[in-house]
């Protein structure tokens, strides 16, 4: 596997995986603002903290009203982050690999990048925006469908796991600032019917309210959020779920070389592996989720310094 | 006006006329489809025009999902375009097939024995057959591949060779690609279309296909491996993303199961090429290289590429790796050495060429320039050393100022150009863009054709080859970067 190679499958995973992600947060983000209680602050502009894109934002709009946030966030070029450019980004990316990924894959990634491009900003109105999204949702589970249908699970695909995975596990990361941001916290709401809906809002921007009440019912309680987003092995969003993914593929990686160390001494995941393993969601509540969710960010960036410094660097 | 004559098709052979002194391909002078035609012709005529233009609509849009696309110089990097193709197929009788395969190879033959023997003995330029001056002093003429000896002396696997049907019904070469010949990969595609939008016509018509041709092309690469090496490394070098044929590049690997490399990703150590692979280096054996000589070593051509690999030429001159095609195969599709391709088969095969060439003019003969100059407009002058239709005038079509601009061209540098008799190309009924009132939905549009020829072991002919089709009224200029379009070619079995 050429070092570009694989540079440009874990780019294109990573690109896949943001503009999902950022589909599902918009579009959840978008839910709650109609049918959840009437929050305190400006929630677009939450959003955009949340994302952490407030100063790129601020360069080019006037105020974060719902359409000037939606333009931004989906179809916005100058945003490299917006759902188009990622989108661009890992269609990109996979047109110098055409050959290495099926035709199916390349057909899908393709097709959606070429509506992309068409897409305009009536299919944001308020009358649209929910069919836009849920259609959107429903592309990105279709190439889900066809990396897992149609990709041999050799080193391509390992580097592929390694990009999603990363890219997941740090998204989970962001949604640490999610709580802080919707509102400034009033003491008489946690636990209150406004609380339970933000979490509520949390989980859906994971995809994981449905998992979360098979597992835990209808009590939506902060701790056991916590446990389910971070520490859930089970989960496919968590960040437990993620490094597991990444200890494998890592692994998988290593053996493959021509001569493979007998037995990896030491995995770029081993410190996220640790530092998941050291902690529960009981004791980072009290110690202070956002400090911990932080450390956990700092640690998937190491991995990915890691990976690219051993197998894709190229000089 | 009632339905049933809005829908009514427009019988083919009234709407449609073609000019005198032109070869329809697909009608005789009495308007009688010719061999192989009359399927074509009878499942046309049945349909719908307005069905027409609505396959080509469901073509184009196929090609764009599947991206098979080329950039264009000069607009936007990167800009993608469709390459317009036509859906009435071009069709060829197995007669005339088997007269156009023996013809090309023996031509490639003949080129491929040419290349050899100007970097090896020289017996062609001792036997005052072709001057050795127009051989050294030809652009394409490349010291550094004095003296290779390619596997089985293989300097050519692949040519596409540019053929065209002037008013008297033969064929002509008119030019030939012998460096890196393009366009494979549409053949394959717009057979992968067409099967889609007719699947019933080219089932009832033994269509010979072309899907081999990735497997074929494989398999000739392989015979080049040092050594004879039973399971070589093959990669294919790409200049990369802009690169105006990239989507053929990546569709050949893709097809071949082998790498697409770009000169970056390739080193040379030890005279020997890798690539750099996640887990170090991997030696490389065979590349197909799709990027011109001048590219493809900064350390022998030209220093400033960035697409070559520093060292590559003295790996080949060692023997750890082989290129195809061969350093310096342009020699032999140089557009003036192209006047001596007939001599050239003769002289080396000891046949009489099978397909005449195109009459062509040496413009450094003074009693031949001034006759080419004293009625240049009834000529297409050439440059000597350009291809994808580049640069080239068409007397009768020309501009009084691009006339005199061709003068000044050929005054200055003589060798610099050729000329050749203008060619009535041969027509092809061709689907409009908009169905003009009465005139039905086909005009009469130029056609050319380029078929691939393999040379290996086992050399081979591509059952058809790329049909290019001038889309503009009137134009003879069939090439992609020139507003050109193809259509799919049929071979028929029987």
């Amino acid at each position: 596997m050429l070092r570009r190679i694989a540079d440009s499958l874990f780019w294109a995973a990573r690109y896949l995986e943001r503009a999902e992600w950022r589909a599902r947060l918009v579009s959840v983000n978008h839910n709650l603002l109609i049918e959840g209680p009437a929050p305190a602050g400006n929630a677009w502009s939450s959003l955009l903290a949340i994302s952490g894109d407030q100063e790129l934002f601020e360069q080019d709009y006037k105020s974060a009203d719902e359409s000037s946030v939606l333009n931004f966030f989906v179809l916005d070029e100058r945003n490299p982050s917006s759902i188009r450019s990622c989108i661009d980004a890992a269609r990109a990316n996979t047109r110098a690999l055409r050959h290495r990924i099926s035709s199916e894959l390349w057909l899908e990634l393709n097709t959606l990048h070429l509506d992309a491009k068409g897409w305009s900003p009536s299919l944001l109105g308020t009358g649209e925006v929910f069919d836009f999204f849920s259609q959107l949702q429903e592309r990105f589970y279709r190439i889900a469908g066809v990396v897992n249908g149609t990709l041999p699970r050799g080193v391509g695909f390992d580097f592929l796991v390694l990009g999603i995975m990363l890219e997941r596990a740090e998204n989970v990361t962001r949604l640490r600032d999610i709580k802080y941001h919707y509102l400034l916290p009033r003491v008489e709401d946690v636990g209150g019917p406004l609380d339970l809906v933000q979490w509520a809002a949390v989980l859906r921007s994971a995809s994981a309210l449905e998992a979360y009440r098979l597992a835990h019912g209808n009590m939506i309680r902060t701790d056991r959020v916590v446990e389910m987003l971070l520490f859930d092995p089970t989960f496919p969003r968590s960040a437990r779920f993620c490094v597991d993914r990444l200890e494998t593929a890592l692994r998988r990686v290593a053996r493959d070389a021509p001569e493979p160390a007998v037995a990896p001494s030491a995995l770029a995941s081993d410190g996220l592996a640790g530092l998941l393993a050291s902690r529960s969601s009981g004791d980072v509540i009290t110690t202070g989720l956002h400090d911990f969710l932080l450390d956990v960010q700092e640690e998937c960036e190491r991995i990915s310094g890691a990976v690219f410094d051993q197998y894709l660097r190229f000089e | 006006m009632d339905a049933q004559s809005v829908s009514k098709p427009v019988p083919i052979s009234d709407a449609y006329r073609v000019a005198a002194g032109l070869f329809d391909e697909m009608f005789d002078e009495d308007r009688k489809p010719r061999p192989g035609c009359a399927r074509v012709v009878a499942d046309l005529l049945a349909r719908d025009p307005g069905r027409l233009a609505e396959l080509r609509a469901r073509a184009d849009a196929m090609f764009l999902r599947m991206g098979v696309t080329f950039n264009v110089y000069g607009m936007d990097e990167g800009s993608e375009k469709i390459f317009p193709f036509d859906p009435i197929p071009r069709v060829i009788d197995a007669a005339t097939w088997a007269h156009l395969e023996a013809g090309l190879m023996q031509r490639v033959r003949a080129l491929n024995a040419f290349i050899k023997d100007v970097y090896g003995a020289g017996e062609i330029m001792k036997d005052g057959v072709i001057p050795r001056d127009l051989v050294l002093g030809c652009p394409q003429y490349r010291r550094a591949a004095v003296g290779l000896q390619p596997q089985h002396g293989t300097f050519v696997t692949v040519a596409g060779i540019d053929l065209v049907r002037g008013a008297d019904g033969r064929f002509y070469v008119l030019e030939d690609n012998v460096r890196t010949p393009s366009g494979v990969s549409y053949v394959i595609q717009n057979r992968v279309v067409m099967t889609r939008l007719m699947p019933d016509l080219v089932r009832a018509s033994s269509v010979r296909s072309v899907e081999g041709y990735p497997g074929d092309l494989l398999e000739s690469l392989c015979d080049l491996a040092p050594d004879g090496k039973s399971h070589p490394k093959v990669a294919l070098l790409t200049p990369g993303l802009y690169n105006s044929a990239f989507f053929e590049h990546v569709f050949l690997s893709h097809q071949m199961g082998i790498d697409l490399v770009e000169g970056h990703d390739l080193v040379c150590v030890d005279h020997k090429v890798f690539m750099k692979t996640v887990h170090g280096l991997e030696q490389v054996d065979v590349i197909y290289r799709r990027i011109d000589d001048d590219f493809v070593d900064p350390v022998v051509f030209r220093p400033d590429s960035l697409l070559g690999i520093a060292g590559l030429t003295s790996a080949i001159r060692a023997g750890n790796v082989s290129v195809a095609n061969g350093i310096g195969t342009g020699i032999a599709d140089d557009k003036a050495i192209f006047a001596y391709t007939p001599a050239i088969v003769r002289y080396y095969l000891n046949e009489e060429p099978i397909l005449p060439i195109v009459e062509t003019h040496i413009l450094s003969d003074p009693d031949v320039r001034r006759t080419v100059l004293r009625d240049l407009d009834r000529y297409v002058v050439k440059p000597t050393n350009a291809s994808g239709g580049y640069g080239v005038v068409i007397g009768p079509k020309a501009t009084y100022r691009e006339l005199i601009q061709a003068r000044e061209g050929i005054e200055r540098d003589p060798s610099g150009f050729i000329a050749q008799p203008v060619v009535q190309l041969s027509v092809h009924p061709t689907l409009l863009g908009e169905s003009a009132n009465g005139a039905g939905p086909f005009a009469p549009r130029h056609i050319d054709l380029r078929p691939f020829v393999l040379l290996g072991k086992r050399p081979r002919v591509l059952p058809g080859g790329l049909t290019r089709v001038a889309l503009r009224e009137g134009s003879l200029i069939v090439n992609s970067s020139q507003g050109g379009g193809s259509k799919d070619t049929w071979v028929l079995e029987r």
